[in-house]
């Protein structure tokens, strides 16, 4: 397998103000070539430290850090790397046409004539769309656009990685859609190690073959989509992560007859129904976290539980229901509409077979 | 984590166990080479000011304790030069004259802030035109200035005494540069006359610089026009006024050439500023160490001067980052 | 207090006209009158009036003819042009490191720099005369330049800093990574984009030798490179008596050029110090 790591960062370690402040304590990742990887993580948590470790613009504390296509490049500088990096506010040279940015890296190392460097401009301005402004001025196109050439300047290097810095960030809701889906068309077209930071767990879910989520300067998980939502391994990505968030309970968890329960302000429901419980039994104060989608309005029941709810938000295809049970704030995920009504005292149905535990520490269970 | 590998085998990246230390590349950090280029750009900068500016001047208080002449050797005198100055007459007429000199600088911001207010009004026509008139004050070399009022002063043929006279405002011709009265007012005027626009375009480029929406908000409350200068323009240039204010108190102390021309610090010290008698000292009695021990008194008057409004300056920088 | 022409009431009409001819006129009545005085033969100086009985180039063909005054133009434009010159090689690499790098001390040299501006240069003069002739630069055009340097570098390296420092962000480092060292990047990208406010600066840092009058006295001779604003406070006050005319048809000569110079780039002085005075 190490023939085919594009991107591997090892044991990671940058420091600030002469150690006073640590933006990655131990950072490692692995990425197969060719493969797209999302850093996610709240501002601060050391994913744009990462990231520039790796295109040579911060200097890592280790000497071994950084290897693309196996070699060590930790200590070379950022024009050698091979790398191309785009930046979350573009960062064209304002005096240069739309044609001499996106060549300017050719230009830098003219490894082509002047007429090969022009040809590939060309194709990779029709890749994106921008042909048509290729002799304006970066000051005369829209955010989207320049977002686009930015690309364009990266992708005409044909370099071993693209490190993306929140690239979309500066643009509007409907654009930002718009292109991480065309980033992902063309990171799959051209088949280069992709590293994306975002701190938009959406661009990430959609985006990432695999995501990195990263919190203080380490990694906490790295998984698919659907291991990072549905298999979190601790409080932070689970709670990171959903939208609506995760509905958090402190719990005990209680021994009625043999039979395992779990007690909180707002309820007290039988646990047999999730898998694995038996080792719940040594832990009394537990946290239970469950996903909004995991709750559900039922007809009463001995396993239900009570409460009203107090506000309803449509989104059009899907509808959160937030309520109140003694005191609890809860939120509920509903497919299409909802018959209740704001202030109706409803039943709860908890599907705790896909809820998580956690220990004090905000291990998973 | 090390489970969550375990649980979800197969994706393309693993947390991989440490690897053997690998040896650094060769290359020079990027850090390093960055940090020779910061030094190679500073050092021409931190050379000239250091030998022009900051050693001669060490070498100043160095010889400010000492009498100092222009040939011979110095020789030791500690405090000396500093009680014979403040025991002199002529220090508290140098002194006195200093302070009303520098109060040209309010003249000036009075002037520039006018001048600003009403060019910076949307209906005026020819707006270059008349901005560029109003700098030709102080784009002037200040010696030409100052020959151009030599002659509009002169008492025996020049405009104003001419006119003064016609209209009977003074009955016979005043030697405004000699005139122990009036020398230490006119070196004032001439000075604010002359300076003026610099105050002026500062005080202009920070009116362009706030926003038209500010004026609509505050019309809309239904500010009247004082109302609105002072909640919405004086906030907005208070700093750029500051800045004038402290560079200029500055400048027009240190700056002698206008006094030097118009009356060269006469009649006797009446219009001897501090920068005018180091220079007496200096040149015209060759002594050094009290033309030094002169200097640093201007220092210290000019930061005495400038403290409230490099106080307030700070306090508006302090709010400005906090926005 | 820009406002919309329509709404634009009397009152501010009338305070802003009014303002604004009361300050004209201040400034317009003294250079009127020299202006017209330099057309007057010598034997009107000696009556008040504006318009010259007889308009008469004798004093322009004496000052040129006789006093040679267009060489002490010559000298003044060169002393400028040194200025500018060397101010750009010293100021702008300055400036640039304390706009957008980080070092350690840079805050304190930062501000050891600006205090400079508040620093009276006349203090200056006796040492630098001393140190002038040591190392023979005494009465000579570098001479001078360097000694222009102590007014121009405080100035710049606060104007251009501010500059630089508002530029858009990872510039350099966009640069960096797609090729470029530390130095390209400040050559191929930075440099170009600062190149109206260098322009700007040059402008101001030409002016200072032209206009200087302190330094240009001080450290040169009669048979040095004596600058016209020397010759100017010497026809002023030194001789016996002062021919006005003359003496006011060197005004314009040596005054009108750096007014041309700041009417040409008004527009972007005004840029220059609108970025934040501080």
């Amino acid at each position: 397998m190490a023939e085919n790591i594009g991107i591997r960062v090892h044991n990671l370690r940058k420091t600030f103000q002469r150690g006073r402040v640590q933006a990655c304590r131990n950072v490692n990742l692995q990425l197969a070539e060719g493969a797209l990887m999302v850093l996610l993580g709240p501002s601060g948590c050391g994913k744009t430290t990462t990231l520039r470790c790796i295109a040579g613009l911060e200097q890592p504390d280790n000497d071994d850090a950084i290897w693309v296509k196996g070699r060590n490049i930790t200590r070379l500088q950022p024009k050698d790397r091979n790398l191309a990096f785009v930046f979350q506010d573009t960062a064209l040279f304002p005096h240069l046409s739309i044609r001499r940015n996106i060549s300017f890296g050719l230009d830098m190392h003219k490894t082509y004539g002047r007429s090969e460097r022009r040809r590939r401009v060309n194709e990779v301005a029709e890749l994106l769309h921008v042909e048509d402004l290729l002799e304006r001025k970066p000051h005369e196109v829209s955010g989207g656009q320049a977002q686009r050439v930015a690309l364009g300047r990266a992708i005409v290097m044909e370099p071993d990685a693209f490190l993306l810095d929140e690239p979309l960030a500066n643009l509007d809701a409907a654009l930002r859609v718009e292109m991480r889906t065309e980033i992902k068309r063309i990171q799959k077209h051209l088949g280069i190690t992709t590293i994306f930071v975002t701190h938009d767990q959406e661009e990430a879910l959609s985006l990432g073959d695999v995501i990195a989520v990263m919190r203080d300067g380490e990694v906490q998980q790295v998984g698919t989509s659907h291991e990072i939502y549905h298999y979190p391994v601790n409080f932070f990505v689970a709670t990171f992560i959903g939208s609506p968030p995760l509905n958090c309970l402190p719990c005990h968890v209680q021994t009625d007859n043999g039979a395992l329960n779990l007690a909180s302000q707002a309820f007290r429901l039988p646990l047999e129904a999730a898998g694995g419980t038996a080792s719940l039994r040594d832990h009394g104060e537990i946290m239970l976290g469950i996903r909004p989608e995991s709750i559900a309005i039922a007809p009463e029941r001995p396993d239900t539980v009570a409460a009203r709810v107090s506000l309803i938000e449509p989104l059009g295809s899907r509808t959160i229901v937030i309520l109140e049970a003694e005191g609890v704030e809860l939120r509920a995920l509903v497919q299409g509409e909802t018959s209740v009504r704001e202030g109706e005292a409803v039943h709860l149905r908890l599907d705790l077979g896909r809820a998580f535990f956690f220990d004090n520490a905000g291990n998973r269970l | 984590m090390a489970r969550q590998e375990a649980l979800h085998p197969g994706h393309p990246i693993d947390i991989s166990p440490a690897l053997p230390a690998a040896a650094a590349a060769s290359r020079p950090r990027p850090v390093a080479a960055e940090r020779w280029l910061i030094w190679l750009f500073l050092l021409p900068t931190v050379l000239f000011l250091v030998l022009l500016l900051w050693l001669p001047f060490l070498q100043g208080v160095w010889m400010s304790f000492h009498k100092w002449p222009f040939i011979g050797e110095p020789e030791w005198i500690g405090l000396q030069n500093y009680r014979d100055l403040f025991g002199a007459a002529y220090f508290w007429t140098t002194i006195r004259v200093t302070l009303l000199y520098s109060l040209s600088t309010a003249l000036q911001l009075a002037l520039a802030l006018a001048a600003a207010l009403a060019l910076n009004q949307s209906f005026i026509p020819l707006k270059s035109v008349w901005r560029g008139v109003m700098l030709m004050p102080y784009a002037m070399p200040p010696v030409v200035v100052g020959a151009i009022w030599m002659y509009l002063l002169d008492p025996d043929l020049g405009m104003v005494t001419h006119y003064l006279l016609s209209w009977g405002i003074i009955s016979k011709p005043i030697y405004w540069f000699s005139d122990p009265l009036w020398a230490k007012w006119i070196i004032m005027l001439v000075a604010s006359w002359t300076f003026w626009p610099f105050m002026f375009i500062i005080l202009l480029a920070a009116l362009q610089a706030i926003p038209e929406s500010y004026y609509e908000l505050a019309e809309v409350y239904g500010a009247n026009l004082w109302r609105r200068f002072r909640v919405v323009t004086l906030p907005h240039i208070r700093g750029a006024m500051l800045a004038a204010v402290i560079i200029r108190i500055a400048w027009n102390l240190a700056k002698i050439e206008q006094p030097f021309q118009l009356t060269g610090g006469g009649p006797g010290y009446e219009t001897s500023v501090l920068s005018i008698l180091t220079y007496r000292f200096a040149y015209l009695s060759g002594d050094f160490g009290m033309a030094f021990t002169v200097g640093l008194l201007l220092i210290l008057v000019t930061f005495v001067l400038i403290a409230p409004f490099l106080h307030g300056f700070q306090k508006q920088i302090k709010q400005a980052r906090r926005r | 207090m820009a406002m919309h022409t329509r709404r634009a009431t009397l009152t501010p009409k009338v305070l802003s006209y009014s303002g604004l001819a009361v300050v004209l006129l201040i400034v317009l009545i003294p250079y009127g009158y020299i202006a017209l005085t330099a057309f007057k033969p010598a034997e009107e100086i000696f009556d008040v009036r504006w318009l010259p009985r007889v308009w008469s180039l004798d004093a322009w063909r004496y000052a040129i003819e006789f006093e040679q005054f267009h060489v002490y133009i010559y000298n003044s434009m060169i002393a400028g042009l040194g200025a500018a010159v060397l101010a750009l090689c010293v100021a702008v690499p300055g400036a640039y490191v304390f706009g957008r790098k980080q070092f350690r001390g840079k805050d304190v040299m930062f501000y050891i720099i600006v205090m400079a501006l508040l620093f009276p240069f006349v203090l200056l003069v006796v040492p630098f005369t001393i140190l002038w002739v040591k190392i023979g630069l005494y009465d000579t055009m570098p001479g001078l330049w360097l000694a222009y340097q102590v007014f121009i570098i405080p100035f710049a390296i606060w104007i251009l800093r501010a500059y630089f420092a508002e530029l858009p962000r990872f510039l350099e480092e966009c640069a960096m990574v797609y090729g470029c060292t530390a130095f390209k990047a400040f050559w191929r990208v930075m440099l170009p984009l600062a190149k109206p406010i260098i322009t700007s600066l040059m402008f101001l840092a030409f002016l200072v030798g032209w206009n200087d009058f302190l330094f240009s006295n001080m450290l040169t001779t009669g048979q040095g490179p004596r600058t016209a604003s020397v010759i100017i406070y010497v026809s002023a006050v030194g001789g016996e008596r002062v021919e006005w005319d003359v003496l006011m048809v060197m005004t314009l000569m040596a005054g009108i050029p750096p007014v041309l110079l700041y009417i040409l780039a008004q527009g972007q002085f005004l840029k220059t110090f609108a970025v934040r005075s501080y």
